[in-house]
C-alpha cells in the first residue's frame, strides 16, 4: 500500500488526484504539497485529526525549502514511497533566481526528481507531462506515439519550452533501477464547467484568444477525472516509461475554445508573427511561437495503446457540451 | 472514528467522481471548490433533464453537435473516434431534405449520403484525421454538382471496388488542382453499397495552406504520412493514392497521360496491411488545366510546388486556375492482390517493392491508354 506525495495539490488537477487517491483503499497515507494555503476541499480529509492525510505549503522551485522538507522528520515519518509530480498550472515566464536558466516549472521538476532519487526510500515517481512536447508536422492528422519525435527546436516558444525541459528531465531517468519513473503525456485537460489545463494556447483565465487564420488544429482532450485515474493506474502498476493518454474526443481548437469560453479569434498569421515579435522585443522575452506556434496550426491525436496495455488505462469520461438545468450550455464530462 | 469512517471522513456524500451543481462555479474560479456541496451525478442529471423537459427547449447556441444535447444524449452519442461500417442503401431511412444544397441531390445521392454519415462519428465529432460528418454533408452537394454537371463524369468497372475492408486505389494524377481526387472519391461513393468514402492521401505541403488544410481534413482527406496510411488501412478504409505525387500535377502538356515516376510507399503499406491494390485511370484531369510551361525558379522562390503557365493562367488572374469543363472518365481495373503473392515481410525488400511499384505503374498506364 503506497504512501504518496502529491505536488501542486492546491491546483485543480492536483486536487482532483488527491481526492481520487483519498478514496482509493489501496493507497496508504497521502502527503499533499502546494504553494498556497490548504484548499477548502481538503478540510474533510484533515478533519478529526486523521493521520492519513497531511498538507504542507512549500515552494517547489526553491532548493532550500525542498531540501529541508525532504530531510524533515515529518516527511520521514510518513514513509513516502511514491511521488506524483503535478506540474504547476500557471507560471510566470521568468525563472526564479535560484533556478538558473530553467523555467519555474522545469526547476520544480528538477528538484522533485533530485530529491526522489536522493531520498532513497522512494520507489515510484509518476510525473504528469504535456503531449504538446511532440514535433508537429503540417496537417491536421499527426498521430503520435510515445516514440514520436519531440519538438527539440532551440526556441519553441515560452509556452512549450518548460514542458519540453520537464519531459526530458524525467525521460532521462526512466532507465533507473531503484526508481520507477512514469511519465504521462497528457493532451488538453478539461473539467466540467469549461476549465482547461495544459493547453499552451488556452491556459489561464477565460477570455478570447488569438489563433492563425485558416488553421483549426485538432485537439485531443481528456477529462480531469480521467487524468486522475491515469495517475492512479500508474501508481498501482509496475510499468515504467512514457505513456500517451487521451480521452475519446478530439475537437478542433475553435470548438474547444467555444466549449471552454475561450473563443479563438482568427487573425492572419503574418500579423500574429509580427505582433509576437513586437511584444517579444518589448518584454525582452522570446515569444516566437507563442501566438503562432505549430500547436495553433497543426493538429494531432495520440496513440494511447501503450497506456491501455501496460497501465490498463482506458478513458471513461465523455466530454461535450450539455444543457444545464437553467437551459444554458456548458462543457460537461460524464462517465460513459 | 473507525478506519473506514476516517477514510470516508465528511466526504462520505462527496465521492471522488461527484459533479458540481447544475449552476456550476463561476468561470475563472476554482472548479473544485463547490465539490463539497455537489450532488451525486445521477441526481444532478435527473434534475437537469426534468428542467429541460419542463420548458420549451431553447435553440442551441452553437452548431456543435452535442450542443443542445442532454448529458444522456452525450453519453449515447456514437464514439468520436473510429471507423464504422454504415448501413446499406436499403436500410437507410431517408429524412426530408433540408436546405437548398441538399435539395439539389437526387434521392439516391441523398440516401447514400445518409448511409455514409451513419457510419461516421456523430455530427460535430471528428475522427482522428479531422473528418466531420457535418462538413461532409455541406460539401457533398457542391462536389456532386461538379461531378454531374461540370465534369459530367462517366465511369466503368465499379465491380472492382471492394465492398468492404482495406484497399488501396492507385490512380494517375494531373490537372494542377486535385479535382481528380475529388471526382474519384465521389465516383466511389456513388457506386458502392454501403457507400464508401475513399480517403485520398494528400501531399504534406497542403497541410501548410490556410483554409485548404482544414477543408481537406474535414471532408476526409489525409496528409500522407506513414502513420496515417497505416492507421487508415488498419481501420479497413479505402485509401486513394496518387503515387506520382506533385510530379503528376505539374507535368507539361506534352507529357499528358504519361505517368511519372511512382513513389513506392503505397506498395509497402498494401503488403503490410494485406490490402488489394485497385488501379484507377482518370481521364480528363490532364486536360482541365494544361501546363504550357512550369517556371521552376519562380516556384522555388515562392516555395510552391509549381508555377504554371497555362492558356488562362496567369492571364486571367486566379480565375485562370479554375479547371476547364472537360469530361472526366474513370476506369477501375482488376485488383492486384500482391499480398497473395508476397507476405508482409516483402515490404522490407526495397528492390522487390520498387519492382512491384513499377508493375502497378505499368498497369495504371495500360488502363489509361486503353481508356483514351
Amino acid at each position: 500500500m503506497p504512501n504518496v506525495l502529491v505536488t501542486h495539490s492546491d491546483e485543480p488537477l492536483g486536487r482532483r488526484i488527491v481526492k481520487l487517491l483519498w478514496h482509493d483503499e489501496r493507497i496508504g497515507r497521502i502527503f499533499a504539497l502546494g504553494s498556497g494555503a490548504a484548499p477548502r476541499a481538503f478540510d474533510s480529509f484533515q478533519a478529526g485529526g486523521a493521520a492519513r492525510f497531511e498538507y504542507a505549503r512549500i515552494e517547489l522551485s526553491r532548493h532550500r525549502p525542498m531540501s529541508d522538507f525532504f530531510r524533515s522528520k515529518r516527511f520521514r515519518e510518513c514513509g513516502i514511497d511514491a511521488v506524483v509530480h503535478v506540474p504547476q498550472h500557471a507560471v510566470a515566464l521568468e525563472a526564479p533566481p535560484l533556478a538558473g536558466s530553467f523555467s519555474g516549472r522545469a526547476a520544480e521538476a528538477r528538484l522533485v526528481l533530485h530529491h526522489a532519487v536522493a531520498t532513497g526510500s522512494i520507489g515510484s515517481l509518476v510525473a504528469v507531462g504535456s503531449a504538446f512536447v511532440y514535433r508537429l508536422a503540417p496537417g491536421n492528422a499527426n498521430h503520435l506515439d510515445e516514440s514520436s519525435e519531440l519538438e527539440l527546436d532551440r526556441d519553441p516558444g515560452p509556452g512549450l519550452r518548460p514542458w519540453i525541459d520537464c519531459d526530458m528531465l524525467f525521460h532521462g531517468e526512466i532507465g533507473r533501477r531503484r526508481l520507477r519513473v512514469v511519465l504521462l503525456r497528457l493532451p488538453t485537460v478539461v473539467a466540467s464547467g469549461g476549465y482547461v489545463y495544459l493547453h499552451p494556447g488556452l491556459a489561464g483565465r477565460a477570455g478570447p484568444r488569438l489563433r492563425p487564420l485558416g488553421f483549426d488544429p485538432l485537439c485531443p482532450v481528456i477529462s480531469d477525472k480521467d487524468a486522475a485515474r491515469a495517475v492512479q493506474a500508474a501508481l498501482h502498476s509496475d510499468a515504467a516509461g512514457v505513456f500517451n493518454l487521451a480521452g475519446r474526443e478530439v475537437v478542433p481548437l475553435s470548438v474547444l475554445g467555444r466549449w471552454t469560453r475561450r473563443p479563438c479569434v482568427p487573425v492572419p498569421g503574418l500579423l500574429l508573427r509580427a505582433a509576437g515579435a513586437g511584444v517579444g522585443r518589448f518584454l525582452r522575452e522570446p515569444l516566437r511561437g507563442a501566438l503562432d506556434g505549430p500547436h495553433l496550426r497543426y493538429g494531432f491525436t495520440l496513440d494511447t495503446r501503450r497506456a491501455e496495455r501496460e497501465l490498463g488505462f482506458r478513458p471513461q469520461y465523455r466530454i461535450g457540451l450539455a444543457r444545464t438545468g437553467d437551459g444554458g450550455l456548458r462543457l460537461e464530462t460524464a462517465r460513459a | 472514528m473507525s478506519g473506514s469512517d476516517e477514510r470516508r471522513g465528511r466526504s462520505g456524500e462527496e465521492g471522488p467522481e461527484s459533479e458540481p451543481s447544475s449552476q456550476g462555479p463561476a468561470l475563472g474560479s476554482d472548479p473544485f471548490e463547490a465539490l463539497s456541496d455537489a450532488e451525486p451525478l445521477e441526481k444532478w442529471l435527473d434534475a437537469a433533464e426534468q428542467l429541460v423537459r419542463g420548458r420549451a427547449a431553447p435553440a442551441p447556441e452553437s452548431d456543435d453537435a452535442v450542443a443542445g444535447a442532454s448529458i444522456r444524449e452525450l453519453l449515447d452519442a456514437r464514439p468520436a473516434v473510429g471507423p464504422g461500417r454504415g448501413p446499406t442503401l436499403s436500410e437507410v431511412e431517408l429524412p426530408p431534405a433540408t436546405g437548398f444544397l441538399e435539395r439539389m441531390l437526387d434521392e439516391d445521392a441523398r440516401r447514400r449520403l445518409e448511409a455514409l454519415i451513419e457510419a461516421l462519428p456523430a455530427e460535430g465529432s471528428y475522427d482522428r484525421f479531422g473528418l466531420s460528418a457535418g462538413a461532409l454533408r455541406s460539401a457533398f452537394p457542391l462536389f456532386y454538382a461538379l461531378y454531374r454537371l461540370y465534369f459530367r463524369v462517366q465511369s466503368e468497372g465499379h465491380g472492382h471496388i471492394p465492398a468492404e475492408g482495406a484497399a488501396v486505389l492507385v490512380a494517375n494524377h494531373g490537372g494542377l488542382l486535385p479535382f481528380d481526387g475529388a471526382m474519384a472519391a465521389v465516383d466511389v461513393f456513388l457506386h458502392t453499397d454501403p457507400p464508401r468514402l475513399a480517403r485520398a492521401i494528400v501531399d504534406r505541403w497542403a497541410g501548410t495552406l490556410p483554409f485548404v488544410n482544414v477543408f481537406l481534413a474535414r471532408v476526409g482527406q489525409v496528409i500522407g504520412t506513414r502513420e496515417n496510411v497505416t492507421a487508415l488501412l488498419e481501420g479497413g478504409e479505402l485509401v486513394l493514392v496518387f503515387p506520382e505525387g506533385i510530379d503528376g500535377i505539374r507535368k507539361p502538356i506534352h507529357q499528358r497521360y504519361q505517368l511519372q515516376h511512382f513513389h513506392v510507399g503505397f506498395v509497402e503499406h498494401a503488403l503490410r496491411a494485406r490490402a488489394p491494390i485497385v488501379p484507377l485511370a482518370i481521364l480528363g484531369s490532364d486536360d482541365q488545366a494544361p501546363i504550357l510551361y512550369d517556371v521552376k525558379p519562380l516556384a522555388r522562390w515562392l516555395g510552391l510546388p509549381v508555377a504554371p503557365i497555362t492558356p488562362t493562367f496567369p492571364w486571367l488572374g486566379p480565375l485562370g486556375l479554375l479547371p476547364y469543363p472537360v469530361r472526366y472518365r474513370i476506369s477501375y481495373g482488376e485488383p492486384l492482390r500482391l499480398h497473395e503473392r508476397f507476405g508482409p515481410d516483402a515490404a522490407e525488400d526495397p528492390a522487390l517493392v520498387r519492382e512491384l511499384s513499377a508493375e502497378v505503374r505499368r498497369t495504371v498506364q495500360k488502363l489509361v491508354d486503353r481508356s483514351r
